[in-house]
C-alpha cells in the first residue's frame, strides 16, 4: 500500500452568523495517497473550493482534522501553518495570481528565496525553461498572456518541490486550446516529480485525467 | 435609474471612497473658503467705514503744501459746490514729556475746526475738540500719561486735554510707525515744524451737500485739469478703504497661495481616488453602456455625482465657518486692529466657490476623457479591465486654470507666476528624481536574487522600481507638502534674523535736518560724543519724463487690479525722494552698469543716475535712459549709469534714485543721518539736546521699529503657517488614501505572498520599506526644495547670504516622519491580515 499523504477526518466548515450561517462542509473524511492525482468535482456551492482552501491551510476548519505528511495542520497557529505551507505545498490559482511587481523569474524565485534554498536562481531558471518561458523570464505579469501567466504559476508552485500541489480551476481562465496545453504541462510535471495533486475543476475532461475523482454534493462526499 | 446608480447604490457600496473624497475636498478647500470669508469680512468692514476712514467726502492732498495758485484753483472749483471743509496736516516729529524729559517719535495729526465730518473720536474724558491737544491710547500706554500733562512739540508746549481711545479714521491699529497725537492746526505754525522739506502730508478735506458719484467725478476732472502736478492727488472714501485693505489683502493673498497648495494636494488626491474608483466600477459602467446608456451620459452621471459631493462639502464648510469665525473673531480683531463683529457674512465665499468647483472638476477631465476613450464592449471580454489612457494634453485645461487661479488669488501676476513656476519646478524635479531613483534602484537590484539585502526589502525595492505614475503622484504630493513646511520654517528663521536688532543696525535714524542746521547739529553730536554717520542729503523731486516721454496720471477703473498695477499707479502719481552721493553704502550693490566716475559731474555733461533694481523694473527704466526730474519746479536731467540692489532692512539712509554729485548739490534739501549703536545715556542725551536746540529734527528708534516690524511679520508668518499645516494635513490624508489604495489594489499580491510563506511581520516590513522609502525620499527633496526656495527669497527680498539652520530641517523631518509612518502603518494594517483564502476562485 502507498504512503498516505493527506488524511481528512470529519471536516466541518460554515460561514456567516446565526440564522444566516451556511454549512459548506458537513463532516468530510478523505484519504489521499502519495503521488495520487485527485480531482474534486461538484456543482457550484458543493464545497469543493472550501475543501481545497482547508487542505491548503488557507483557511481554518470549524471542526475535524487534516493531517498532511503526518502533521496535523488544523492544530497549527498561523505562523506554523505559513511555514509548513511554504515548505510543503504548491498552489495554482484560477486567476494565476502572480506578484504584479515581480518578473516571471522573480515570481518563481520568491518561494525558493523565502525558504533560503541553495541555488535558487538556477532552479527558477530551469523551471521556467521547463515550462517553455525562459525567453520571457524578465517580463512582468502585465506583459504575459493568460497561458504564459499560468505556466509561470505552475513553475512557481513546483519550485520548492512540494509534497502536494493544489490547483484551483487551473484552466478556468484560459481558452480551450491554451488550457489543454497548460494542463498537459501540469500533468507532465506532476508525473515527472511524483507530486501529489489535488485539483478542483468543473471540467469533466480535466477531471478524467486525474487518477481519482471525488464528487462533492451538499457539503459531503457523494 | 441613473440617479439611483450614481447616488444611492454607489454611496451604499463605496462608503469609504465617498468618505475619503469628502474629507480630502473638505480639508483642501476649507483654507481657501475660510480666507475668502475673512478677507471679504475685512473689506466689507473697511468699505462700510470708508467715509469714516477718510473723515470726509473727498480730500485733495500732496506731500507738500499746495502752492498759492493751486489753493486758489481749488477755491474756485469748490465755489460751485456747496460744501464745508477743513485741513489736516499729518507729519512725524518728536514729542517730549516735559515732566520726565523723555522724548519719542509721534505721528502728529494737526486738524482744523470741524474735524471729523464723518466718524467719531471717543475719549476718556472731555469730548474731542480740534482746538486742543489729545494723545492716542498707544502713547498713553507707552508713557502712562493722561489729561493735564505738558507735552513739548517743536518749540511749543501744550497741556493734553485727554486720551482718544477710539479713532474711526485709523483703519488698522497697530500697523502705524508711531503713536498718534491730535494737534490743533492753528497752532502748528508755532511749533516751527513746518520747515521746507518737512516729511508730511497736507490734505484739504471737503464735505459736499451732494456727494453723488457724478459730482465727485466732475470735481476730480476739474481739479486734475486745474492742477496738472501728479504729486497732487484726489482721494475718495473708497480709495482710503482700498489703501487700508491693501495691508490685509497682501497677507490674505499669500495665505491664499499657501491654501492653494492644500487645494492642489487635495485635487491630486481626488484624481487618484476617482481613478481607482472608476477602475473598480468599470465593469458596471461597461454593462450600463451595453444596455444603452451612452458614454456621455455616464460622464454626466459622474460629474453630477462629483457635483453633489462638492455641494455637500461646501454646505458643511459654510456651516462650520461661522462657528470657527466666532471663535477666531476676537483674535483677528486684536491682530488686525480692526473691530470685526462675530457674525460672518457667508456671501464672501460666493466668489471663490464657483472657481473652486471649476478647478476641482477640471482635474477629473483626463479621467473622463479616458472613460470616453474606453472601448467598453471589449472590456467585458477582457481578462483585465483597463480605463482608456489619458494623455498629457488632457491635463492642460487644469494647468491653465491653475495658472489663472494662482494669479487671481495672489492678486499679482508676478507672484502668481512665481508660485505656478515653483509648482512646475517641484513637479519636474519630483518626476526627474522618481525616474532617476527608479533607474538607480534598477541597477542596484540587477541580478536574479530577491535578497537585496532581505527578501522584504528586495520585494519592496522592486515595487518601487516598477510602479508607474502612481508612485510619482504619491511622491509629488508628499514633496509639495514638505516643501511648503520647510519653506515656512526657513522663512521664519530669515524673518527672525532680519529683524533681530544686531550690532550692525543703527541706533537712531535721524531725519528732517534742515540745511542750515546740519553743521551746528553735527557739532552738537560731536560734543555729545555721539558723532553722526551716513549724513545724506534728501531732495524732494518727481520723475517727469523718461527719454523725453512724459509720465501721465494713470488709473485703471476695472475691478481686478493686480498688486503691481496698484504700486505702479502709486509710484507714477507720487513724487520721490532722491539723494546725491558718489559712494555706495554697505547695503547697496551694483548689479549692472558702472559706478559713478570720481570727481562728480562736470558742466556740459548730464549727471549720472543710479537707480534701484525693482524701481527700474516698475518704472520700465533701463541703463542709458535719460530721466527728467522736476526738482521743486526746476527740471533736472540725468542718464542712468547703473542699477543697484538695496538691502532696505539695514535701516541706513537709502534711496531709489541717487544722482552723481556736482550739478544737483544746490537743490533745496534736508538731511538724514544715523547714530551708530553706543551707550544708552549718550543716545538719550543726544535726543534731549537735539530737541532743545533743533525741535524740528526727528528720530526713529531703530530698535523699537525693528521690534514692531518683527511682531507684524511674525503675525503674518503665523497665519501662513496655520494654513500650511492645513495643507500638510491634506497631504497626510492623501498619503493615507494613496497607501490605502495601493494596499487595496495589491491585496491579492499581499495575500499571495502570505500563501507563499510571508509572515505578517514580513508583509508589514515590506510595506514599510516601500512606502517608507518613498516618503523619506519625498520628504528629503521637499525639505531641500523648501530650503532652496527660501534661500532664493532671502536673496531677492532680504539680500541675505546662503545659510542652513539644521534645527529647522531636522525637527520637521522628525515630525513628518512620525506622522507619515503612522499614516502608512494605519493604512497597511489591513494588508497584514490579508486572507489567502480569498485568492480562490469562489471568493
Amino acid at each position: 500500500m502507498s504512503e498516505l499523504t493527506v488524511v481528512v477526518e470529519n471536516l466541518r466548515k460554515g460561514y456567516g452568523p446565526g440564522d444566516a450561517r451556511v454549512e459548506v462542509l458537513r463532516g468530510v473524511s478523505l484519504q489521499i495517497q502519495k503521488g495520487e492525482t485527485v480531482a474534486l468535482v461538484g456543482k457550484s456551492g458543493s464545497g469543493k473550493s472550501t475543501l481545497l482552501s482547508l487542505l491548503a491551510g488557507l483557511d481554518q476548519a470549524d471542526a475535524g482534522t487534516i493531517t498532511i505528511a503526518n502533521r496535523n495542520i488544523t492544530s497549527m497557529d498561523e505562523g506554523e501553518l505559513t511555514q509548513f505551507r511554504a515548505a510543503n505545498m504548491g498552489i495554482v490559482f484560477q486567476q494565476f495570481h502572480l506578484v504584479s511587481t515581480l518578473t516571471a523569474l522573480e515570481n518563481v524565485l520568491l518561494p525558493l528565496e523565502l525558504l533560503r534554498r541553495p541555488r535558487a536562481s538556477e532552479t527558477a531558471r530551469s523551471l521556467l525553461e521547463a515550462v517553455g518561458l525562459s525567453h520571457r523570464s524578465h517580463h512582468l505579469p502585465s506583459q504575459l498572456s493568460g497561458g504564459e501567466s499560468q505556466r509561470v504559476a505552475i513553475a512557481r508552485a513546483l519550485a520548492i518541490n512540494p509534497s502536494i500541489l493544489f490547483a484551483d480551476e487551473p484552466s478556468g481562465n484560459l481558452d480551450e486550446e491554451t488550457g489543454e496545453k497548460v494542463m498537459d504541462l501540469l500533468f507532465r510535471m506532476v508525473e515527472a516529480t511524483g507530486t501529489t495533486l489535488v485539483l478542483v475543476t468543473h471540467d469533466p475532461e480535466l477531471a478524467r485525467r486525474c487518477g481519482r475523482v471525488v464528487h462533492l454534493e451538499h457539503g459531503g462526499l457523494a | 435609474m441613473i440617479l439611483k446608480f450614481f447616488f444611492r447604490k454607489e454611496l451604499k457600496r463605496y462608503p469609504f471612497f465617498f468618505l475619503l473624497l469628502f474629507t480630502t475636498l473638505l480639508l483642501g478647500t476649507l483654507g481657501l473658503v475660510g480666507i475668502s470669508v475673512v478677507s471679504s469680512e475685512v473689506q466689507q468692514k473697511l468699505r462700510q467705514s470708508a467715509n469714516e476712514l477718510l473723515t470726509s467726502d473727498l480730500a485733495v492732498s500732496a506731500r507738500r503744501e499746495l502752492f498759492p495758485a493751486e489753493q486758489e484753483a481749488l477755491q474756485k472749483i469748490f465755489l460751485k459746490y456747496p460744501h464745508g471743509h477743513y485741513k489736516i496736516i499729518d507729519l512725524y516729529s518728536m514729542v517730549t514729556n516735559v515732566a520726565t524729559g523723555v522724548s519719542r517719535l509721534v505721528e502728529i495729526r494737526a486738524t482744523g475746526t470741524g474735524f471729523p465730518f464723518y466718524g467719531r473720536l471717543e475719549t476718556d474724558g472731555d469730548p474731542f475738540q480740534s482746538e486742543r491737544l489729545f494723545i492716542s491710547d498707544d502713547l498713553r500706554n507707552l508713557w502712562g500719561i493722561g489729561a493735564g500733562v505738558s507735552l513739548k512739540i517743536g518749540t511749543l508746549t501744550l497741556p493734553t486735554a485727554g486720551v482718544v481711545t477710539h479713532d474711526s479714521s485709523q483703519g488698522l491699529r497697530g500697523f502705524s510707525l508711531a503713536p498718534r497725537i491730535y494737534f490743533p492746526l492753528n497752532r502748528l505754525e508755532e511749533t516751527g515744524l513746518l520747515k521746507p522739506g518737512a516729511t508730511g502730508s497736507f490734505a484739504y478735506h471737503y464735505k459736499l451737500v451732494d456727494p453723488s458719484e457724478e459730482v465727485l467725478r466732475e470735481i476730480k476732472l476739474e481739479v486734475y485739469a486745474a492742477i496738472p502736478d501728479s504729486a497732487v492727488k484726489i482721494t475718495f472714501p473708497q480709495d482710503t478703504s482700498d489703501q487700508t485693505a491693501r495691508v490685509t489683502n497682501t497677507l490674505t493673498n499669500f495665505m491664499a497661495l499657501a491654501a492653494l497648495i492644500g487645494l492642489i494636494l487635495s485635487l491630486v488626491g481626488v484624481f487618484y481616488l476617482y481613478q481607482s474608483h472608476l477602475l473598480a466600477r468599470l465593469r458596471d459602467l461597461c454593462l450600463l453602456n451595453l444596455y444603452g446608456l451612452s458614454k456621455l451620459k455616464l460622464v454626466g452621471g459622474i460629474i453630477a455625482q462629483f457635483s453633489a459631493v462638492f455641494a455637500l462639502v461646501m454646505t458643511v464648510e459654510l456651516l462650520l465657518i461661522p462657528v470657527i469665525y466666532r471663535l477666531l473673531a476676537p483674535v483677528l480683531s486684536r491682530n488686525l486692529g480692526l473691530d470685526l463683529g462675530t457674525q460672518v457674512n457667508l456671501l464672501g465665499a460666493a466668489r471663490e466657490i464657483p472657481l473652486l468647483f471649476v478647478l476641482s472638476l477640471l482635474i477629473l477631465t483626463p479621467l473622463l476623457l479616458g472613460l470616453l476613450r474606453t472601448p467598453m464592449g471589449l472590456q467585458l471580454k477582457a481578462q483585465k479591465l483597463a480605463l482608456g489612457r489619458f494623455r498629457f494634453f488632457d491635463f492642460l485645461p487644469f494647468g491653465f486654470a491653475l495658472w489663472i487661479f494662482s494669479g487671481y488669488l495672489a492678486r499679482s501676476f508676478k507672484t502668481g507666476n512665481i508660485f505656478f513656476g515653483s509648482l512646475i519646478l517641484v513637479f519636474l524635479v519630483s518626476t526627474a528624481i522618481v525616474k532617476l531613483g527608479q533607474w538607480l534602484l534598477r541597477r542596484f537590484i540587477q541580478g536574479d536574487g530577491l535578497l537585496t539585502p532581505t527578501i522584504e526589502c528586495g520585494v519592496a525595492l522592486r515595487g518601487l522600481t516598477r510602479s508607474g505614475h502612481k508612485l510619482t503622484l504619491s511622491f509629488l504630493s508628499l514633496a509639495v507638502g514638505a516643501t511648503l513646511i520647510s519653506l515656512i520654517l526657513q522663512l521664519d528663521k530669515m524673518i527672525l534674523t532680519e529683524f533681530a536688532f544686531d550690532a550692525k543696525k543703527p541706533s537712531l535714524f535721524i531725519f528732517d535736518i534742515q540745511e542750515e542746521q546740519l553743521e551746528p547739529f553735527q557739532g552738537l553730536a560731536q560734543a555729545n560724543a555721539s558723532p553722526l554717520a551716513f549724513v545724506t542729503p534728501m531732495i524732494r523731486a518727481r520723475l517727469e519724463a523718461v527719454n523725453g516721454k512724459k509720465f501721465e496720471r494713470k488709473k485703471k477703473d476695472f475691478d481686478f487690479r493686480s498688486r503691481e498695477e496698484d504700486e505702479d499707479t502709486r509710484l507714477r502719481n507720487n513724487g520721490l525722494n532722491l539723494t546725491y552721493r558718489s559712494y555706495l553704502t554697505d547695503s547697496e550693490r551694483i548689479v549692472s552698469g558702472e559706478p559713478f566716475p570720481a570727481g562728480g559731474a562736470p558742466e556740459g555733461r548730464l549727471s549720472y543716475v543710479s537707480i534701484e533694481k525693482r524701481w527700474s523694473e516698475r518704472m520700465n527704466v533701463r541703463l542709458g535712459d535719460r530721466l527728467t526730474f522736476d526738482v521743486q519746479g526746476v527740471p533736472f536731467d540725468g542718464v542712468v549709469r547703473n542699477i543697484k540692489e538695496i538691502k532696505w532692512t539695514s535701516f541706513y539712509p537709502n534711496f531709489f534714485v541717487t544722482i552723481e554729485p556736482g550739478q544737483i548739490d544746490a537743490a533745496p534739501k534736508t538731511f538724514l543721518a544715523i547714530l551708530p549703536q553706543g551707550p544708552l545715556p549718550v543716545k538719550l542725551s543726544l535726543q534731549r539736546k537735539t530737541i532743545e536746540a533743533f525741535p524740528n529734527i526727528s528720530f526713529i528708534d531703530v530698535g523699537e521699529l525693528v521690534a514692531k516690524l518683527s511682531v507684524l511679520f511674525e503675525r503674518s508668518r503665523q497665519a501662513i503657517e496655520i494654513i500650511s499645516w492645513l495643507s500638510l494635513a491634506v497631504g497626510l490624508v492623501i498619503l493615507y488614501g494613496l497607501s490605502h489604495d495601493q494596499v487595496y489594489r495589491r491585496y491579492y499580491d499581499l495575500a499571495l505572498m502570505k500563501s507563499l510563506g510571508f509572515s505578517s511581520r514580513q508583509l508589514l516590513l515590506n510595506l514599510l520599506y516601500e512606502f517608507g522609502a518613498l516618503f523619506f525620499a519625498a520628504m528629503s527633496l521637499g525639505l531641500f526644495l523648501g530650503w532652496l526656495i527660501a534661500q532664493l527669497i532671502g536673496r531677492e527680498v532680504f539680500k541675505l547670504p546662503v545659510s542652513v539652520d539644521w534645527a529647522r530641517v531636522f525637527y520637521p523631518a522628525i515630525l513628518l516622519s512620525i506622522l507619515c509612518l503612522a499614516t502608512i502603518f494605519l493604512s497597511s494594517w489591513r494588508a497584514v491580515r490579508a486572507k489567502p483564502r480569498e485568492l480562490l476562485s469562489d471568493s
